[in-house]
């Protein structure tokens, strides 16, 4: 088997239509969501589901809130 | 063709049912940039990106990916993990354009490569898999294609992977390299810091071995190349 035969077998090894399609939506999606700030989202998802939305934007910001430090902080001085 | 075509594009469904998302479908089922550009062209696509260019990245991101995921296919015992790998390398390549210099004597291609082989390393040594490659058929028919030509196709492949699972894993790295990523000799020896002479003579070799095991088992098989 000769150097151009092993490049024309090899392109067997190509990726699918659907293994293609699914590579590259999970790549650009990962950069999106990269490039998007998290207060972006919330708004997102308020304004496609105001109710909703609301309600999980507002437990998001709680549990931030409460599960850092200055959360920490802010509430034992609060007390 | 025509006919499959439009039927693959209704049948995807678009996120935001806009023409770029019906553009975005389109070029995903035709692999993207079909025609590879000249390493100059392929330069300005780099600093267009690095500045923020979306479009850029994405045409950069189509000219390299068929050629990443057929490296590291060759390198990895299946499709969903080079699948994963393809596209653990796809974005390590599109956030570290800025740690990317170009050289006169190797082409972008070749530090895309670097990235990709570096990325299928690290899956080893997490997983310490069994590399044994399993000639699994493609889970999407090309429709344009004969029957009898896919079955071929299919028996290529697995002959193909079959082949490359009886390989030591240095030597299926580096042929690999040279024909997934259609690199050069003195590329792959500037990868795998060998001397250009040394990798020549091993891809040589390797090649020979390949091919007649692979020639063995069409044979087995009934195909013809």
């Amino acid at each position: 088997m000769n150097d151009t035969e092993v490049t024309q077998i090899w392109r067997t090894l190509e990726p699918s239509g659907r293994q293609r399609a699914r590579i590259e939506d999970r790549v650009f999606d990962w950069i999106e969501a990269r490039e998007t700030s998290l207060a972006t989202e919330w708004l997102n998802l308020i304004r496609t589901d105001p109710l909703p939305g609301l309600g999980f934007a507002a437990m998001a910001a709680v549990s931030l809130l409460m599960l850092t430090p200055l959360g920490w902080l802010a509430s034992s001085v609060l007390r | 063709m025509g006919t499959a075509l439009a039927l693959a594009i209704a049948a995807t469904p678009t996120a935001d049912g806009t023409l770029a998302g019906l553009f975005k479908a389109l070029t995903s089922r035709l692999g993207g940039d079909a025609e590879p550009l000249e390493e100059p062209a392929v330069q300005r696509l780099v600093e267009r990106a690095r500045a923020g260019d979306r479009d850029a990245a994405q045409r950069l991101y189509r000219q390299q990916v068929d050629r990443v995921f057929r490296t590291v296919r060759g390198v990895l015992r299946s499709d969903a993990e080079a699948e994963d790998v393809t596209q653990d390398a796809m974005l390590a390549v599109l956030t570290s354009l800025d740690r990317y210099t170009p050289r006169e004597d190797a082409r972008f291609a070749a530090w895309v490569a670097s990235v990709a082989v570096n990325t299928a390393r690290r899956r080893f040594r997490r997983r310490r898999p069994e590399l044994t490659a399993t000639g699994e058929l493609p889970d999407v028919p090309d429709e344009s294609a004969p029957p009898e030509r896919e079955v071929d196709t299919a028996r290529e492949r697995e002959a193909l992977l079959r082949a490359l699972a009886d390989l030591a894993p240095a030597e299926r790295e580096m042929i690999s390299l040279r024909y997934g990523a259609e690199l050069t000799a003195s590329e792959i020896a500037k990868l795998v810091k060998l001397e250009p002479a040394n990798v020549r003579k091993i891809l040589e070799r390797t090649r020979e071995r390949l091919g007649a095991r692979i020639e063995e088992l069409l044979q087995r098989t009934g195909t013809n190349l």
